[in-house]
């Protein structure tokens, strides 16, 4: 009960406070800057083409083509390379002055060559002292592969059309592509869960507040216990990440983001708030001020961020016995539509609240110690050891021996 | 004078300060991770280099074993990959996923191919171009044969265009760690700007440290009241910053270098990124004048890194045509032009003058702030 009162009172001042808010809509423009550049990346993928996590660089790469009659050109691929088609002699120039990394020469009378089935021999100038060089090279030989096919296709028809019958191939595709799942199933997975970090300040603020502006002394002498003060206070921020998440995920579903399960997804992204939190209490429980326990959060924040992340990929990449620890996996699991076993479920929710139980108890242990406190603070190595009965050991021993 | 004792003290306190070395420390990480990450995706997406590597033998393609020894296997083969028979074509359909990564049958009543794929393997990408080479020339040897031509024609046939490579430069050539397009394209086209304005992110965290500290610990009234301009001040805050940025910036210049990932023109970059970071360390200089504490400071700068890794990065990811004349100003896509090639046309600098302006006048937003702040506080 007493700690409902605390709940309520710090989450009546995060709600009052203007920079929160400021800070709120903020973060919310930078879901909607997110959903933009999602759909542009979305919208840039070719149904049926290979998707690489590749820079989309127009012009990254450039080639003169010596093309009279346009027959090459139109085959490469203006996306990555820069292409200009002019004639041999102020081509040869531009690329004696480096302007180019590479020149490409179709010969003049192509078509005509084509015509009497003669080869067609193309030169290709490489700038090696361009880096760009295997970039150009590749284009090209994609480009003149396409090509070929095309003539080789042509010259048949013309020499044998009775004969043209050949096998088709039909494909058939299994599953979603590795790429496009790291960028549909992560990304969305990534929007859930990052409300989730973006609270570990006011952790800090709440906790280590308390004792840089010297209330935690009366917040003490208040008749609120230890396990009250922290529970209230991680409530009050769970609660916030509540309305944040249950925002972010209305955005997200009006922006087209196919959610399936939302409302168990919604529960197990809330769920996973609390061990999070706990951490963030327990860090900020012992640390004496704001920079220190930014610095611990920091690294812990990583820590975490690798714990949900690498089992959700060891998932999509088919690895399926380590992936199911994080309940990123789980909830990519809910929002895709599949089917969820009992192990699924049940090993991220014990790691949850074994977690929670752990981080917690922690929590208001330290924040029970007047040295913790209020100072002088003992090292990690001290709590340690206390934790694990050593000291009590040696206490005991010294008092036989003496 | 002054400002080069206010300038010398608060490179001291940079220098003592363990968390800001820490950062650069875990910055070497983030460059060799990031180098590292890209020299293994790239291997993984090339089949030569695959091949190279001998790490075909992941490459399991399910057939029946009627096929054993057919031309279609030969065709497969030749691509290097790795054949599993089965009983049935049924068989190794099931397989996909599990034992296999595609199968593939051909129906005896019409010779048409079936293949079958599991999209979801990390090798789809190679392995769907194997296949697909192995089938084309296969269809391309199935035609040929049935059109009558002779072996020197089918010859001629096969091969209507020859490319010829003539190499430019061979004795200079750039040292780059893989030949790769993939690898360069990656490199350059988004590690390299990346690594090169990580100091600089860094830099507006230590700027508002640096201001909304001294107003924290009380001591920023004391320094108002020393015999200094708010502009000397601002300047003899944020020259070390600068500098202590800069020197990083060129220290991953030559670890990339080391790495051999050649960055040419480090001089103009020199000059972009000096403007970069003052626009940089100047939006940490207004925020700072924006908060009351350390912890606003922390929250608000890392909403605006946000903010500013969406302008500077996705430029380089999205394909936006009517908005190209716009993107191509972006620094970052400046720095990938000029970081990948060797001789830049001397236009391209016209380009950084949107740069050096918005740095500028976030510069002087920030004196006048900074003045501003001055006048309230005393």
């Amino acid at each position: 009960m007493h700690s409902l009162v605390i709940t309520k009172w710090e989450f009546k001042n995060t709600l009052s406070s203007k920079k929160f808010i400021t800070i709120f809509l903020l973060q919310v423009s930078i879901l909607i800057l997110m959903i933009i550049f999602f759909n542009s990346f979305m919208g840039n993928i070719e149904p049926g083409k290979n998707v690489a996590l590749t820079p989309s660089l127009t012009g990254f790469a450039s080639i003169d083509v010596v093309d009279n009659e346009n027959l090459f050109e139109k085959q490469l691929n203006p996306d990555i390379l820069k292409i200009n088609r002019m004639n041999y002699s102020i081509a040869y120039n531009r690329f004696k002055n480096n302007k180019t990394t590479g020149l490409l020469i179709v010969p003049s009378d192509a078509l005509e060559k084509i015509d009497r089935y003669e080869t067609l021999n193309l030169s290709l100038f490489v700038n090696y002292n361009d880096p760009k060089r295997s970039v150009v090279k590749s284009e090209v030989d994609s480009a003149s592969k396409s090509l070929s096919s095309i003539i080789t296709n042509e010259w048949l028809k013309e020499i044998s059309p009775e004969n043209l019958t050949q096998p088709s191939v039909e494909q058939t595709e299994q599953g979603e592509p590795l790429p496009l799942q790291i960028i549909n199933k992560v990304m969305i997975a990534i929007l859930l869960f990052l409300p989730l970090f973006l609270f570990g300040n006011m952790v800090i603020d709440s906790i280590v507040g308390e004792k840089e502006r010297k209330t935690a002394e009366i917040l003490m002498a208040m008749p609120l216990s230890p396990s009250n003060i922290i529970l209230g206070k991680s409530l009050a921020i769970i609660i916030t990440i509540a309305f944040q998440v249950i925002l972010w995920m209305i955005i997200l579903l009006s922006a087209g983001f196919n959610i399936k399960n939302a409302i168990l997804v919604y529960l197990l992204v809330i769920l996973t708030s609390i061990p999070i939190i706990g951490i963030t209490s327990m860090i900020a429980a012992y640390c004496k001020n704001y920079k220190e326990a930014g610095i611990g959060i920091s690294f812990i924040y990583i820590g975490i961020v690798g714990f949900l992340v690498v089992p959700a990929l060891a998932y999509l990449s088919g690895s399926t016995r380590a992936s199911t620890i994080s309940p990123m996996t789980l909830v990519m699991k809910l929002f895709s539509g599949e089917t969820i076993s009992t192990t699924d479920l049940v090993i991220p929710i014990l790691i949850i609240i074994v977690v929670s139980l752990i981080s917690y108890s922690i929590s208001i242990q330290l924040f029970k110690r007047d040295d913790v406190v209020f100072g002088p603070r003992p090292s990690l190595f001290r709590l340690f050891f206390e934790f694990i009965g050593i000291l009590s050991l040696i206490k005991y021993i010294k008092s036989k021996i003496l | 004078m002054k400002i080069l004792s206010l300038a010398k003290k608060e490179a001291y306190d940079i220098l003592n300060n363990r968390i800001y070395l820490l950062v650069v420390f875990v910055q070497i990480f983030i460059v060799l991770g990031a180098f590292g990450l890209a020299l293994v995706s790239s291997i993984a997406t090339d089949p030569e280099l695959l091949d190279q590597f001998q790490v075909n033998t992941e490459f399991k393609v399910g057939l029946s074993e009627e096929l054993e020894d057919s031309p279609l296997a030969h065709y497969l083969k030749d691509e290097n990959l790795n054949l599993i028979y089965f009983k049935s074509p049924q068989d190794a359909r099931a397989s996909v996923g599990s034992e296999v990564i595609a199968a593939v049958d051909i129906k005896p009543s019409t010779q048409n191919i079936s293949v079958e794929i599991d999209t979801t393997s990390i090798f789809y990408p190679v392995i769907s171009q194997k296949i697909n080479q192995a089938l084309n020339n296969y269809n391309q040897a199935v035609k040929l044969q049935n059109s009558g031509l002779n072996e020197t024609e089918i010859k001629k046939v096969e091969n209507p265009i020859n490319v010829t490579e003539i190499k430019i430069n061979e004795n200079d050539k750039a040292d780059i760690a893989l030949d790769n397009p993939y690898f360069v394209e990656i490199m350059y086209g988004f590690i390299v700007p990346f690594i090169l304005l990580l100091p600089f992110f860094l830099a507006s965290n230590i700027v508002t440290d640096s201001i909304v500290g001294e107003r924290e610990r009380k001591t920023f009234e004391v320094l108002l009241m020393t015999p200094l301009t708010s502009f000397m001040v601002v300047l003899g805050k944020i020259i070390p910053i600068l500098l202590f940025s800069l020197i990083q910036s060129v220290a991953w210049i030559f670890l990339l270098n080391f790495l051999r990932v050649p960055i040419y023109n480090p001089f103009i970059i020199f000059t972009l990124i000096f403007f970069i970071g003052l626009g940089f360390i100047g939006v940490g200089v207004i925020l700072s004048m924006l908060v009351d504490s350390t912890k606003e400071a922390n929250s608000a700068i890392t909403l605006v890194l946000v903010f500013a890794t969406f302008i500077l990065f996705v430029p380089l990811f999205v394909n936006i045509p009517y908005l190209n004349a716009i993107l191509n100003l972006i620094p970052t896509v400046l720095i990938v032009k000029i970081s990948s090639s060797p001789h830049i046309d001397p236009g391209l600098i016209l380009e950084f003058i949107p740069t050096i302006l918005l740095s500028l006048i976030i510069f002087a937003v920030a004196v006048k702030y900074f003045k501003h702040e001055r006048a309230i506080r005393l």
